[in-house]
């Protein structure tokens, strides 16, 4: 038997030609037009950022305090007179959009972000709510946006799963559904990370044997090889050949994502840029995938809804947005510098927003906000986006879209178009229909394209 | 609701023409031919070809036990005689064997939709099907018996209507009732319902018409709104499937009843109360949205179901006056008919809700969990007022339209308003009615289809303008009509297809002019499905448990060498394995399976402990391991490939067995400087009492067993980075590390415990002569735990030690200590040198658990090997 001498010899002699994988013939993998940004990062705030805490300034409500409001909406709960954010908003950058403290550091840049003022939902329910900002249907089973993303474009690394959502300490609410490939084939679906755990064998299933090292593995794999190509040899299956090379390709993906994952080959200064808690870790490992050729990344805030601020949302929102201020506006930062900001698309915010009124329990505050889909914010910057801008509105008070109303559909269409895609033409045929992620909605947000 | 076409600017035909014109609402035609091969060979014939050659016995025999029963034929199964009656008997035995109809359900299973679970549910319900189990082993049962076809539809969309009470033909009803739950919103679960009968057994996507009239196929939206009827006028029941008794299920069954009574009672009088309000309510109905909008309710508040109950009732009585006496009819709108909770959640304040499927789930999780309860299926059942439907324009329940009675599609000939009950046993009869064309051609190709890897028709579930025409129509028909006419027996038609010379053709042909092979002028090669691969590797270690049917177990618990039949299948955490490897999405209704080739599958089987653990246990059967070298191998090529291996082949796996292998470069082994257990904190003494080793690890943890939890320690885990303590004060995890030297260290580390609920976790770092060192409680904090230059001897430990708050919640944590020597001076005899440094996470994955001998490799290889994944 002759066994490879290095690692480098195996992988030059194995000598893959991608064309005959399985999965190449089962995605579009062109985009329709030329892409403004080749990947997608989302920072999803899972359980409802407020709006007017964060990114809606609404100085109506402190006008208001302790009085209803005129635009009061039915929400999930019951909730009662104007309640002022507890946070102050500035200015920043120079197109001078006022953000709050909880994020002052994000805010440094602003003029590279679109802030979408007027979004809305269709309930104020979190599982609804979060099926449709994912997968476009509030009830029904369908792909979630990255399952579109690696259906349409494939992955930009053949050794990495192109649609990665992570999540620190556990499951959102809707579990795996959230990145669910539906009726797109399974190897679409978003591969979820627990990102609490630092060592590459806990974040990705079967990345690492338990039960032979890398020279063991060769030894394997080149009797494989043997045993395979005299199988062959009477065949003339394609499907066998593709088989063969998902091993080899197996062998390198080990590698490369252990690499992808240890961000102790960081330097210093950038862990520290990103900050050494769970989400400056797992901020950081999303730049690192970017940088590979990861299509999508979801950033999930943690376990069930940490941004569900019934009560106290005071001090809630602003222990969690101290948790994710710094790695965002690191990721920007850095992006930047490495002239990756350009083509990547920075996604941020919730399934829904919270009420500018306050939320009653028994018909007592809690000094909490409930549920809000009739308006709420979203912001995008980078790829294709039209920094230092804001699209649309809420009322006076922050309750319902007013100006620009956009639905999640039109916000689809708009990622779907900075990533080079017809949200019309990017459909698949299943149940005797041609679905798309956008259903028969959805119209592209020119106005906060660049 | 929303409509959910995609718009084509497709030239506008009118339906009408339609039914007449497409082949699949025609009539079985009676074509020219009397055989399988007569059909296939004029089609080959047309285009200059020719089929292949028989395969060899080798061959037949794999293809058709892996075809019928999913599982590799037995290495004693003799392949000297294959002559057409000895095939034909093989046939015979295998459509015998129990397995069969695990095989074949397992397809069904997939238009189905099966799953165990409902799917996202709130948590004050409980999560697993109390109907599954008995549905999956009912269809197995079916298939085995080879019950009619026709029967078999029937009993699954009207079982209620055929069979007596306590019979365990209701099971069957699982077919509409194991779908998504959709959080309870009616027209959805109706939807979905629809959606699996049509397609699963007409191939008509009638779904499409929910918002308009469907765009290709004659299917208005009238006949949508005609079997949505049906399933309205049909309400859910669970009922028991079985005889047996329980006097515990009986007594919590009748607690729930009285429950269940008495807030109905209150309900009503609370509505009737008042119905002022309700009917003021009627001015303002913009304020009362309807039942997708989850609004938490209390009891003062008017509920906006009842609201849109009024609404209808004025509408369709107007003029009349709601007395307190119509109030308590059956059909007013203060009235909540007497059904199980899943039909009338909407009924109640929020908290009745939460208090009644709290009670509903300490019924079902007897049923599920207590082997001496009776069986049950949920059914529909007929409602005492069956409902007319009306059509929602555009998919809208808030924009009614016309009336339609419930009744058959009109693409089937004129129609007749149903009238027994809900309608649900006519269209059931209407569905398998001999004249009906669809159905027959619909199963043939089902059939044909797991036989050839692809059906005639390549749209199993589309037989419509959109669906693929018939490669040869002729033949679909002949199929059909042979179908009905065998009295709907699927094994007559394995029978017919089987002894086919088309189906044991070679697959392996040079000829590619057909490179589809549409023509079938050779048999297509079958990838095994992910079932097939883990039943074909636990079956070769001979660890397979042949046990027919039960409830299920989680896939790789270390306990479950069960078919892969048996698997759980929690459709909102489907095992990422299962996904990769493409299982059938249990939330639709899949006619036939994508089939991908990824790396992740690849490194499920490289990596993951399972495939390795069936080669070890394969290995250590009595007969292989007691072998030499060279008959060990033909004993492996046996079980594995049903064959001896040739020469050559014996010669290279015996240089391999024997190839010396390079030994592994020896980096500081640290990992036998930790011991990873369990045990229990004694504050008196500050030390651990019963530490006793973690016994079992899965490459990156060790716990109590390969599943976790599990049975034997509970939630108790250690990794390389962390773990969880154990479910009481009694099962704190313990992570040891011993001193190698006598010397000083120095420990730096962090306990982070991260989630905000709970109760969090008590943390001690304790000296095996010093005792406690160090002690924390954290809830969602980070703990620094650091000592300066602590002595040791020689085999003293120090335990990091954690065990639960006062309960078990949220208790996962972080904590991989570092230790560092802080002596220069000796060097120890155990060859750690001085100044070094352990870290309990990079020591935890620095080695494999353990290398593979060269034999292990070997057998792994050949189980990942293409031989094994495909059938010729």
């Amino acid at each position: 038997m002759n066994l490879p001498l290095t690692r480098r010899d195996f992988l030059s002699r194995s000598g893959m030609g991608m064309a005959a994988l399985g999965l190449a013939d089962l995605h579009a993998s062109k985009p329709h037009f030329a892409p403004k940004a080749k990947r997608v990062i989302h920072f999803f705030l899972n359980g409802g950022p407020s709006h007017v805490d964060t990114f809606d300034p609404k100085p109506a409500l402190a006008k208001y305090e302790g009085k209803p409001v005129t635009s009061h909406r039915i929400t999930e709960r019951k909730t009662g007179a104007a309640f002022p954010s507890p946070f102050k908003f500035q200015r920043y950058g120079r197109s001078g959009i006022e953000v709050s403290e909880l994020f002052a550091k994000t805010a440094a840049h602003i003029d590279d972000i679109a802030v979408i003022r007027s979004m809305q939902a269709q309930v104020p329910n979190h599982e609804p709510s979060l099926m449709l900002m994912n997968c476009g249907d509030s009830i029904q089973a369908r792909p979630s946006l990255g399952a579109w993303l690696t259906y349409g474009l494939g992955s930009g690394n053949e050794n990495l799963p192109g649609f990665i959502a992570m999540c620190p300490g556990g499951m959102p609410i809707k579990s795996a559904e959230n990145w669910q490939s539906a009726f797109l084939p399974g190897a679409f679906q978003g591969t979820y990370v627990d990102s609490q755990h630092q060592s590459v064998d806990r974040l990705i299933e079967n990345i690492r044997s338990p039960h032979a090292d890398t020279r063991v593995q060769m030894r394997q794999l080149e009797l494989m090889r043997r045993l395979n190509d005299a199988h062959r040899q009477q065949r003339s299956d394609p499907r066998l050949e593709a088989r063969i090379q998902s091993f080899e390709l197996a062998f390198r993906m080990q590698i490369e994502a252990a690499d992808a994952f240890d961000v102790s080959k960081e330097p210093q200064h950038m862990r520290d840029l990103y900050g050494d808690g769970v989400h400056g870790r797992q901020t950081l490992i999303a730049r690192r995938l970017l940088e590979r050729g990861v299509r999508m990344v979801q950033l999930w805030h943690g376990a069930g809804q940490p941004w569900d601020n019934h009560d106290n949302i005071e001090t809630n929102h602003r222990k969690l947005a101290a948790q994710i201020d710094q790695p965002i506006a690191a990721l920007l930062h850095d992006l930047k510098q490495r002239g990756m900001l350009e083509d990547t698309l920075v996604i941020w915010g919730g399934e829904f927003g919270r009420t500018p009124t306050v939320e009653l329990s028994g018909g007592k505050s809690k000094l909490g906000r409930d549920h809000n889909h009739y308006g709420f914010s979203v912001w995008m910057a980078g790829g294709g986006i039209k920094g230092g801008t804001v699209y649309g509105s809420t009322d006076e008070f922050g309750f319902a879209a007013q100006e620009n109303p956009t639905s999640v559909h039109d916000l689809h269409a708009t990622i779907l178009h900075l990533m080079g895609l017809n949200h019309e033409e990017l459909t698949y045929r299943y149940a005797g229909r041609d679905f798309r992620l956008t259903d028969v909605y959805g119209d592209v947000l020119t106005p906060i394209l660049a | 609701m929303l409509c959910r076409i995609v718009q084509i600017s497709a030239l506008f035909i009118s339906t009408s023409l339609l039914a007449a014109e497409h082949w699949s609402f025609q009539p079985l035609k009676a074509g020219k031919g009397n055989s399988i091969d007569e059909f296939i060979q004029r089609g080959l014939a047309e285009k200059g070809m020719k089929s292949s050659p028989r395969a060899d016995a080798h061959t037949l025999i794999r293809r058709a036990t892996f075809d019928l029963t999913g599982l590799p034929p037995s290495d004693e199964s003799d392949s000297s005689d294959m002559s057409d009656k000895h095939f034909a008997h093989l046939v015979d035995s295998l459509l015998a064997s129990p397995h069969y109809g695990e095989q074949w359900a397992r397809h069904w299973l997939d238009v189905a939709r099966y799953s165990d679970t409902k799917g996202y549910v709130y948590a004050r319900e409980e999560k697993q099907w109390v109907h599954a189990t008995p549905y999956r082993d009912w269809v197995v049962r079916a298939l085995n018996e080879d019950m009619p076809y026709d029967r078999f539809l029937l009993l699954q969309i009207a079982g209620d209507q055929i069979v007596p009470p306590n019979s365990p033909d209701l099971a069957a009803m699982g077919f509409l009732t194991l779908g998504r739950r959709f959080l309870g919103v009616t027209h959805d679960i109706i939807d979905d319902r629809i959606d699996v009968v049509t397609r699963g057994t007409l191939g008509l996507t009638v779904a499409c018409a929910r918002c308009h009239d469907h765009k290709f196929d004659p299917i208005p939206t009238r006949d949508y709104y005609a079997l949505y009827g049906v399933f309205q006028s049909s309400a859910e029941a669970v009922v028991p499937c079985a005889v047996v008794r329980n006097e515990e299920l009986s007594a919590l069954v009748k607690k729930n009843r009285e429950l269940m009574t008495k807030r109905r009672g209150e309900q009503m009088a609370r509505t009737r109360a008042r119905s002022a309000d309700y009917i003021a309510a009627q001015k303002d109905l913009e304020k009362y949205p309807e039942e997708v909008f989850g609004q938490l309710l209390d009891d003062k508040d008017l509920n906006p179901f009842i609201v849109h109950r009024f609404t209808a009732w004025l509408e369709k009585h107007p003029g009349n006056e709601l007395t307190e006496d119509t109030l308590k009819q059956l059909g007013s709108p203060a009235f909540v008919p007497d059904e199980h909770i899943a039909n009338i959640e909407m009924y109640f304040p929020t908290g009745v809700t939460t208090e009644l499927w709290k009670s509903q789930a300490d019924v079902d999780r007897f049923i599920i969990k207590k082997s001496a309860a009776p069986a049950h299926a949920t059914v529909l059942v007929d409602r005492p007022l069956p409902s007319m439907p009306r059509v929602f324009i555009r998919g809208n329940p808030l924009t009614k339209g016309d009336e339609v009675p419930r009744q058959f599609l009109s693409a089937f000939g004129k129609q007749t308003p149903f009238t027994k009950g809900s309608g649900r046993l006519e269209l059931a009869q209407a569905i398998t009615d001999p004249r009906n064309p669809l159905t027959a051609r619909v199963m043939v190709n089902r059939l044909w289809q797991h036989h050839f890897g692809r059906g005639l028709v390549s749209t199993p579930s589309d037989f419509g303008k959109q669906g693929g025409a018939p490669s040869h129509p002729e033949l679909l028909d002949w199929l059909a009509q042979r179908f009905i006419d065998s009295g709907w027996s699927i094994k007559a038609m394995h029978r017919l297809i089987m002894s086919s010379k088309t189906y044991q053709q070679s697959s392996q042909s040079s000829d590619l002019s057909d490179p589809d092979n549409r023509l079938l002028s050779r048999m297509n090669p079958h990838r095994l499905s992910f079932e097939e691969a883990r039943d074909a590797w636990i079956s070769a270690a001979g660890r397979l448990n042949r046990l027919v049917g039960g409830r299920p177990e989680a896939l790789f618990a270390s306990s479950n060498t069960r078919r892969t039949l048996y698997a759980l299948v929690d459709r909102e955490n489907v095992p990422a394995v299962m996904r990769t490897f493409d299982f059938a999405n249990p939330d639709l209704s899949i006619p036939q399976r994508t089939e991908t080739t990824v790396p992740q599958q690849a490194l499920f089987g490289m990596n993951h402990p399972f495939v390795v653990q069936q080669a070890k246990s394969l290995l250590n059967r009595p007969e292989v391991k007691s072998a030499d070298a060279s008959t060990r191998i033909h004993r492996i090529y046996a079980r594995l490939f049903q064959r001896a291996p040739m020469s050559d082949e014996l010669n290279f796996s015996l240089g391999f067995v024997h190839e010396d292998q390079a030994p592994i470069i020896a980096t500081a082994d640290h990992s036998k400087s930790w011991q990873y257990g369990y045990g229990e904190w004694d504050e008196s003494t500050g030390k651990v009492k019963h530490f006793k080793p973690l016994p079992h690890f899965t490459g990156i943890a060790w716990q109590g067993d390969e599943a976790w939890p599990n049975e034997k320690l509970g939630w108790a885990q250690l990794t390389a980075s962390g773990g969880h303590p154990g479910n009481d004060r009694k099962h704190a995890v313990v992570r040891r590390w011993v001193a190698g030297t006598d010397g000083s260290y120095t420990i730096n580390s962090t306990l982070i415990h991260e989630p905000q609920v709970g109760d969090g976790i008590r943390a001690f770092v304790s000296h095996s002569r010093l005792g406690k060192l160090r002690s924390a409680t954290v809830l969602g904090v980070d703990a620094v735990m650091n000592l300066d230059t602590i002595a040791f001897k020689a085999g003293d430990t120090l335990d990091f030690i954690v065990d639960i708050g006062s309960g078990l919640n949220s208790d996962q944590f972080l904590w991989s200590p570092k230790i560092t020597s802080s002596l220069t001076a000796v060097t120890g005899a155990g060859g750690d040198t001085p100044n070094d440094t352990w870290e309990a996470e990079k020591d935890f994955s620095a080695q494999p658990k353990s290398q593979l001998t060269a034999w292990e490799q070997l057998v792994q290889v050949l189980m990942l090997s293409n031989e094994f994944m495909f059938v010729d």
